[in-house]
């Protein structure tokens, strides 16, 4: 983990002076935990990312805006490597956790390290309890006793288990869809990610499991670094310390949130924001 | 007549079908039923008696002299029979489903299944043909001496080997039949579980074997099952493929598994011929009874199977 110094700082418009003095006011104390460089990304032929490069800061929550098909999701997916399981998909650039560039760790360990949650929830069609033990089980982390603490203490997390407690033996299948989701977000922290993907978590969700999942986020923040796909800009302006617009598979503008929204650089954000477009 | 009562009488025909079928072999082999007792179940002999002897009168049914009808060695050779088909084929196509949902590029991945299925409309005479002409001989004087050579400390799988034709043959051509049913239909179904399970489970660091086993199996659990009912029914009936490769043991029970069988379906085909010979026409009503109680086990065996996917399904419903 590097300090954000002259060489490492968070990118944003090339030669805005602005922009890196206000940065670096604000996160100059946080450290570094991914950071993301001259990444160029294609689906066969197509390229659907271009020289992005971005740094996210640790135990912060950075928000990445935009409109659909501008490579949110995938830009997303390559943190993990996730992107490897889509046949005919190709990376250039760089990604590297805690300095260590991922490709060169096990791929096991960069998912355990950086978990996922999705769109849609996708609970597995085994019980609550199964759920949430699944990728201690996978990765073969501690025995019974351990496993049921864990899953107690990740459903705590995920600020599921008052609603829960007393049937965590029934099917995940018969959560509500806001409780499915917490559930997903449960499971993916049993195994102690230290950095958490959510890809529009709350594209499907009323306003009422949104906001549970936005104040769990904010709890998760201060053991956890979060990086949140959303649709939703009030969401964005909510939850996030950082906020990156991206269009067109550019990153166009990266910064504190704040300024993102009441003072940003460039007119496509600008217009974006003000709902011109997208 | 509008769609609902169209299918609702269609499926009526399906049960009525059903049991005419039964009921017809139920009455016309009544007599021999009444004849051969319980004895039919469980004795070990099939003789029709002296052909041109004068029939004689046995509890008030003419009979020839000499006639016993006992086929507890057809019930041994075709249980025994698709339970090693089963044993073989339920794993095979197992692999095979998962090889071809998950295994393989995409556009390699529509041409094998395509085969699979091919595979599947084979009519079972040509697998007879095809075991008859060239897996017998090599079972026979390679693969099997092997056997008995080296795993014949497993029960059943030692002592003598003979020609090829019998129980372990019948089950290998068997399996063969029913293995593309049971991977094509697993297939399906694997392929149309929801991509977003399998990434949940990568996204958790489950290899593709890992997320294979431990998500895409259990959520086909059902199919698997299904499927595997439908290939016993199949296994248990097919009469063409057994009958040209099990070596027609006729009276005795098989002592390892190279031993020759008969099965009840392809009994029924074998010895129908001899069987119109006997003018008291007991000989094929026994004939009808095998049919009857081929079916019996037949229902039986789905029966069970359903009861078990019910109450899988009631574990998961308390689960849910
Ligand atoms: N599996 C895929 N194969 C080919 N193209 C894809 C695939 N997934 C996404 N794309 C394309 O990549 C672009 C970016 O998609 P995505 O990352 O999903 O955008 P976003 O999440 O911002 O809506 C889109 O044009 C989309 O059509
Ligand atoms: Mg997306």
């Amino acid at each position: 983990m590097g300090n954000l110094t002259e060489s490492n700082v968070i990118t944003g418009v090339p030669g805005s002076e602005r922009f890196v003095q206000d940065f670096e006011k604000g996160v100059l104390q946080s450290t570094l935990k991914i950071s993301v460089s001259q990444l160029n990304f294609y689906y066969g032929p197509r390229q659907v990312l271009f020289d992005v490069s971005l740094n996210i800061a640790d135990r912060k929550i950075t928000a990445l805006i935009g409109p659909s098909g501008c490579g949110k999701s995938t830009f997303l997916r390559t943190l993990n490597r996730l992107h490897e399981t889509i046949h005919g998909t190709r990376m250039e650039g760089e990604v590297l956790l805690d300095g260590q560039n991922i490709l060169e760790l096990d791929v096991v360990r960069v998912r355990r390290r950086v978990g996922m949650v999705f769109q849609k929830s996708n609970p597995f069609p085994k019980s609550i309890f199964e759920n949430v033990a699944y990728g201690l089980k996978i990765n073969k982390m501690g025995g019974r006793g351990l496993i049921q603490e864990i899953v107690e203490k990740s459903l705590h997390r995920a600020a599921l288990w008052e609603e829960v407690k007393d049937h965590i033996h029934k099917s995940a299948y018969s959560l509500s869809g806001g409780q499915q989701q917490r559930l997903c977000i449960a499971r993916a922290l049993a195994v102690d990610p230290e950095v958490l993907l959510l890809d529009e978590p709350c594209s499907a969700l009323d306003p009422i499991a949104t906001a549970k999942i936005e104040d769990l986020l904010m709890d998760l923040a201060s053991t956890c670094t979060i990086v949140i796909v959303t649709h939703n800009m009030q969401q964005a302006a909510r939850v996030a310390d950082h906020t990156g617009f991206f269009l067109l598979g550019k990153l166009i503008e990266f910064n504190k949130t704040d300024i993102i929204f009441k003072n940003p650089a460039r007119k496509e954000t600008e217009d974006y924001i003000t709902g011109r477009f997208g | 007549m509008n769609f609902r009562r169209f299918t609702a009488l269609l499926a009526c025909l399906g049960v009525g079908i059903i049991v005419v079928i039964v009921a017809f072999l139920a009455v016309y082999s009544w007599p021999a039923v009444r004849l051969n007792g319980w004895g039919f179940l469980f004795d070990n002999s099939w003789d029709l008696g002296q052909l041109y002897g004068n029939p004689i009168t046995v509890h008030g049914q003419q009979i020839l002299p000499g006639a016993h009808y006992g086929i507890l060695f057809l019930i041994v050779g075709t249980l025994l029979s698709t339970l090693i088909a089963l044993a073989i084929a339920v794993p095979v196509g197992v692999g095979a489903a998962l090889f071809l949902a998950e295994g393989m590029p995409p556009f390699l991945r529509s041409w094998l299944s395509f085969f699979v299925e091919l595979l599947a409309a084979v009519p079972s005479v040509v697998f007879g043909l095809w075991g008859y002409v060239v897996v017998i001989p090599f079972l026979g004087q390679r693969l099997f001496p092997f056997m008995a050579k080296w795993f014949g400390f497993i029960p059943f799988f030692g002592g003598s080997t003979g020609s090829g034709y019998g129980l372990l043959t019948a089950g290998f051509v068997l399996a063969l039949m029913i293995v593309p049913l049971i991977a094509a239909t697993l297939r399906d179904a694997l392929v149309s579980q929801p991509a977003a399970l399998r990434e949940a489970a990568v996204a958790l660091g489950a290899s593709r074997f890992e997320t294979m086993r431990t998500v895409l199996l259990p959520a086909t659990r059902r199919v698997l099952i299904g499927s595997s009912i439908l290939a016993t029914g199949r296994a248990l009936g097919e009469t063409m493929a057994v009958l040209m490769v099990s070596g027609n043991a006729l009276n005795y029970l098989p002592h390892n598994i190279y031993t020759p069988i008969s099965t009840m379906a392809s009994f029924i085909v074998s010895q129908l011929d001899s069987a119109l010979q006997d003018p008291t026409g007991m000989a094929v009503r026994s004939l009808a009874e095998v049919a009857l109680v081929l079916c019996m086990i037949s229902i039986a065996v789905n029966g069970l199977a359903r009861l078990l996917l019910y109450y899988e399904g009631r574990q998961r419903a308390s689960v849910a």
